[in-house]
């Protein structure tokens, strides 16, 4: 089965009336540059405001609430007084390492949104290899952690880099087997055949029609990606990359100004990327009833970032050896478990 | 082609944003020198020495073994694309999934032998160790 589905930047491209080459480098430009801006913006809205409100609702308390409507124009103020810090520069940095880094850590979590499917034709390109690419790109995250910590010359950021490099090892390897027994259902890496195969119906229930999206098929695989995914993007309870109680603020600590917020922004769409995943891959990606597929999609990468936020305000945090035991004597063999059933069971009903 | 020029476009992209944010605050942000503003944190002590030092990193071994199920995984990618049109296409169970059950058997092996000469287990420092008893002793 293959779809021939029309990506963002041909659709830019068409729209622009360019052909061959340019056409392609126009539209792409084009289409990035919404696509980033649009996860810019979500993320203005989650970093500053909707993270605020919503650690404040847990903890029974008021928050942000006294400039614009609702705090809103909180947001602005923040973008504005964190641009306008001064940079301080520690003794001993490594440049041009620590320079470097901070443009790593976005750079990865953008790039991985280049083949997600937002619904409604956003989509800025449909490889064959899509599943493979995004998962290659979100991992360049943790070069740039590395960097931070190594150049910055503070012990908190090393051991901070160092942690994120273990968590990052040990829950790999279950986010990406757990991915592949999604793909024995699809057949492709490419990430519109993996929506389009979960339109299919699964049963129907008094006229409402269940659709195959695989958190319903397996709800199991579900469950195991969804850990895994915490862990990979550092939160609660695997933050110990960061772990504001133990190392100070881990890999960034001696990071200021622009710097500072754009560590922060690349770990913000760190979450958003890894929520778009889930969705992708579990729960028909942009699909639903009655409202637009990118209405959809948005409300599913927003719930996956309240879900990282209640566990970030209700689950201590594990200790380091805890959190290395679970990735590999636990989720490795439940994910390769769940990988050779999901084969034998897909081989024996086929 | 046309996917992976905008891929391209995208990664201009992701470095741009960043570059253009450095560039703003460069414009906006003071600069106060001052003594002492440089040094780095070390809650509030003076920092002793540099972060260059040898540190037990405590998984050189689970570091080797990421990289055996790594290029496992790689393996297992080929396979789950075709495996569910091979058996449509009339393959039998014993040509398309038992290699496989083969294959991931001998990397259970492995991770049980390794599991089981304590690859995986976190090994305390034995300063830690002797801290502790101490703490017991007194």
């Amino acid at each position: 089965m293959y779809l021939q589905t029309t990506t963002l930047s041909e659709t830019i491209s068409g729209l622009l009336g360019l052909d061959g080459v340019i056409g392609d480098v126009v539209g792409g430009l084009v289409g990035a540059f919404l696509v980033a801006n649009i996860m810019l913006i979500m993320t203005a809205f989650a970093g500053p405001w909707a993270k605020r409100k919503i650690t404040a609702a847990f903890g029974d308390r008021i928050a942000v609430n006294r400039i614009g409507p609702f705090g809103l124009l909180t947001i602005v103020t923040d973008a504005v007084r964190l641009l306008s810090k001064e940079l301080i520069v520690p003794e001993g940095v490594d440049r041009p390492a620590w320079d470097i880094a901070p443009m790593v850590i976005p750079f990865s979590a953008l790039l991985g949104f280049a083949v997600i499917p937002m619904g409604n034709g956003i989509q800025l390109a449909d490889p064959e290899t899509g599943l493979a690419f995004a998962f290659a790109v979100a991992s360049i995250a943790s070069l740039g952690i590395v960097m931070t910590g190594y150049a910055s010359n503070n012990k908190f950021s090393l051991i901070g880099a160092l942690r994120a490099v273990a968590a990052n090892i040990a829950y790999e390897i279950p986010l990406v087997i757990t991915a592949a027994s999604v793909v024995i259902f699809t057949g492709s890496l490419r990430m519109s055949e993996i929506v389009a195969v979960q339109a299919e119906p699964l049963v129907s229930v008094a006229g409402i029609t269940i659709p195959t999206w695989f958190a319903f098929v397996n709800p199991f695989a579900f469950a195991l990606f969804m850990v895994a995914n915490l862990a990979e993007i550092g939160r609660n309870p695997f933050d110990i990359p960061e772990a504001p109680t133990e190392i100070v603020a881990g890999y960034q600590t001696e990071y200021s100004s622009a710097y500072f917020v754009l560590i922060y922004l690349g770990e913000f769409i760190h979450i958003f990327l890894g929520g778009a995943l889930a969705a992708t891959l579990f729960l028909g990606g942009p699909a639903g009833p009655f409202l637009p597929g990118f209405v959809w999609f948005v409300i599913k990468i927003w719930a996956f970032f309240l879900f990282t936020q209640w566990a970030r305000s209700a689950v201590p945090r594990l200790r380091v050896d805890q959190f290395l035991d679970i990735g590999w004597k636990g989720m490795l063999v439940l994910s390769f478990a769940n990988l050779v059933l999901t084969a034998i069971i897909v081989g024996v009903i086929a | 082609m046309s996917d992976w020029i905008a891929i391209g476009a995208m990664g201009l992209v992701g470095v741009g944003i960043p570059l253009a944010m450095m560039t703003v605050s460069a414009l906006l942000r003071p600069s106060v020198p001052e003594q002492g503003k440089s040094a780095t944190y070390e809650s509030g002590e003076v920092p002793t020495g540099t972060a260059r030092v040898q540190f037990n990193i405590q998984y050189y071994m689970v570091a080797l073994l990421f990289v055996v199920f790594d290029i496992e995984t790689v393996l297992i990618f080929p396979w789950t694309v075709i495996y569910r049109s091979a058996l449509e296409q009339g393959a039998s169970l014993a040509t398309v999934l038992v290699p496989m059950l083969l294959f991931i058997g001998v990397l259970v092996v492995g991770l049980v032998w390794a599991w089981r000469n304590g690859a995986v287990k976190w090994v305390k420092s034995p300063q830690a160790n002797r801290r502790k008893t101490e703490r017991q002793d007194a």
